[in-house]
């Protein structure tokens, strides 16, 4: 029976992984880079997944976990030789030591007070990064240079859209197999029970922050290579990115997609970067309100996301 | 394990000195501003015994079940598990230690399965750590919590979500979540609350089954369960040991009639 189920997933896995690696060279350039973009999204997305839908967990500070990333990895293409894998551990490595940082003080706090310490924190970051423009860039930002493509003693070339596009999916579709084997593991379980019950996971013998503080540092971790490619993708980084608004869209696309499946809140990023991209043609700056109303009528009437009726298939 | 401590005990020689007690707690006291909810309580638990804790509403019957599993700090007195200092210790430690409870309201992760409620209960103790295999690759922790379901008679219901269970195998399986991390001390804080006649019958048959290797504290206001299960009894009144006997004891004890066994 499981066999059968495992049969399914794989197969749709494949057909999905297949699409997003043919489509992008058969898109005209601005689709194509859509398509790049919306996975780094989904990336970002999908990390938050970790605490929103499997802790239970809300998060409003992804931005500051992304923003690490991206200044991590513009940190060392300023500073140090060109290379991928130097930038995206310096990304990491940014991301990690605010996460450790997030984690100490916000596991402490339980709900609606942990959201709004998580959003403080973020904003914290993005005063920082605006204010301190010798090192930052402050408003403008910092541009910088692509590391080439490299796999170390074998060959280096430069990134083209396309080479770049399979890159991230790949690094994207890892990440998803690695996330999505924690949420099925014994310590996956652990943050799935205290979503379902904290006290009662506490009184079976389960330190409970230790847990919590595990789980916003994978997630900030992962959204922090999200924020790294995208690094890489743009040759650019702004404070714009570390902003509390990007955090806030970050729980839209979960729940849009669906919480607790990991690639529900990717196909929330895509949706919502569809929705306006298409509003905006017309609608400009006002793109927000038929997006708004879009949003309100899928929390009343969808409320388990564009994904939520596969929540069980793709956890098993 | 369990065989092990009892081993380690060992049996008093005669007129030796017995071992410590499983649960003793000494001259306990909480008090929650100007209310004592408990006030000196001291009981003392031998390892393998059914204790009932009986009391009218407001004894401090649950108190004190709260200051055992460390959801609440003693204002003074002192716990102690088989002779070692437990006392204001967090639920998750003194868990590990081998006290587990069962709640007066279901408390059950009710969107899991109801195996893997107490496949999480099990897993508390072995590899909870481990992050990058299957949960499902563990079959030790599987084994143990189909153990512990087999206990509580809910094995064939194991894929069923906890939510959809009827309201006494909700009950039971409340139990079979403690008894999966391995307990020396089992806190039963009403187990019958609610059930019919039929299924209170059965939850009495099922804790006398799983009294074998394990000692329990049983807070409970059904008289015919108390009588039934129980080998010796405290009556807690105003925070206050007001009695402790036997149930026989109890039963013709004129000040327990008093205040609570009248009516």
């Amino acid at each position: 029976m499981s066999g059968s189920r495992n049969l399914t997933f794989w197969t749709g896995f494949a057909v999905v992984v297949a699409a997003l690696a043919v489509a992008p060279p058969l898109l005209p350039p601005f689709w194509e880079r859509f398509v790049t973009e919306i996975l780094i999204w989904g990336l970002l997305a999908m990390s938050s997944d970790i605490l929103i839908g499997y802790t239970g967990m809300v998060s409003f500070g992804h931005s500051a976990f992304l923003g690490l990333g991206m200044y991590g990895t513009a940190a060392a293409l300023l500073l140090l030789p060109p290379n991928l894998w130097l930038a995206m551990s310096f990304g990491l490595v940014g991301a990690a030591a605010v996460a450790i940082f997030v984690a100490y003080f916000a596991t402490r706090l339980r709900d609606i007070y942990f959201a709004i310490t998580t959003l403080v924190f973020s904003q914290i970051f993005y005063v920082i990064i605006f204010t301190w423009t010798e090192v930052t860039g402050g408003e403008n930002g910092l541009t910088f240079r692509q590391p080439p493509l490299s796999i170390p003693f074998l060959f280096e070339t430069r990134f083209s859209r396309e080479t770049l596009h399979w890159f991230v999916l790949a690094v994207v579709v890892l990440s998803y197999l690695v996330l999505r084997r924690v949420t099925q593991s014994p310590f996956g379980k652990v943050l799935q029970a205290i979503r379902e019950n904290e006290p009662r996971t506490r009184a079976i013998g389960y330190h409970v922050e230790r847990y919590k503080m595990v789980a916003v540092m994978l997630s900030g971790l992962f959204a922090g290579l999200a924020g790294s490619l995208y690094a890489i993708q743009n040759k650019f980084v702004a404070p714009d990115f570390v902003f509390f608004l990007i955090s806030g869209e970050v729980v839209i696309f979960n729940v849009m997609g669906g919480m607790g499946t990991l690639v529900g809140p990717v196909a929330g990023a895509a949706f919502f970067w569809l929705m306006r991209e298409a509003f905006s043609r017309f609608l400009t700056e006002y793109y927000l309100i038929p997006v708004g109303l879009i949003f309100t009528a899928m929390v009343i009437f969808l409320p388990q996301g564009l994904l939520g009726f596969l929540r069980r298939r793709l956890n098993e | 394990m369990i065989a092990d401590e009892s081993r380690g005990a060992g049996a008093p020689a005669d007129g030796g000195r017995s071992p410590a007690p499983l649960l003793r707690t000494e001259k306990l006291t909480v008090r929650f501003g100007g209310l004592t909810a408990l006030s000196d309580v001291t009981v003392s638990l031998p390892r393998g015994e059914i204790r009932a804790i009986i009391g009218p509403n407001g004894a401090g019957k649950s108190t004190l079940f709260n200051c055992v599993t460390g959801v609440l700090r003693p204002t003074s007195g002192r716990i102690l598990l088989a002779g070692e200092e437990i006392t204001g210790l967090p639920p998750h430690r003194t868990s590990k230690k081998g006290i587990a409870r069962s709640y007066q309201i279901t408390n059950i992760l009710p969107g899991a399965t109801v195996l893997e409620n107490v496949r999480i209960a099990a897993q508390s103790r072995h590899h909870s750590w481990s992050l990058l295999r299957h949960h499902r690759a563990y079959t030790d922790v599987i084994d143990r919590a189909r153990d512990a379901l087999g206990a509580v008679g809910l094995l064939e219901h194991e894929n069923e979500l906890a939510a959809n269970l009827s309201h006494g195998a909700q009950r039971n399986l409340e139990i079979g979540i403690a008894l999966a991390t391995e307990p020396r001390l089992l806190c039963l804080d009403e187990p019958t609350a609610g059930m019919s006649i039929a299924e209170t019958h059965q939850t009495v048959d099922l804790i006398r089954r799983i009294s074998a290797n394990l000692t329990i504290l049983i807070v409970e206001h059904d008289m015919e369960v108390v009588m039934g299960l129980a080998q010796r009894i405290t009556v807690l009144h105003y925070g206050e040991v007001l009695a402790e006997g036997t149930p026989a004891e109890i039963q013709a004890n004129a000040r327990v009639q008093e205040v609570y066994l009248k009516t």
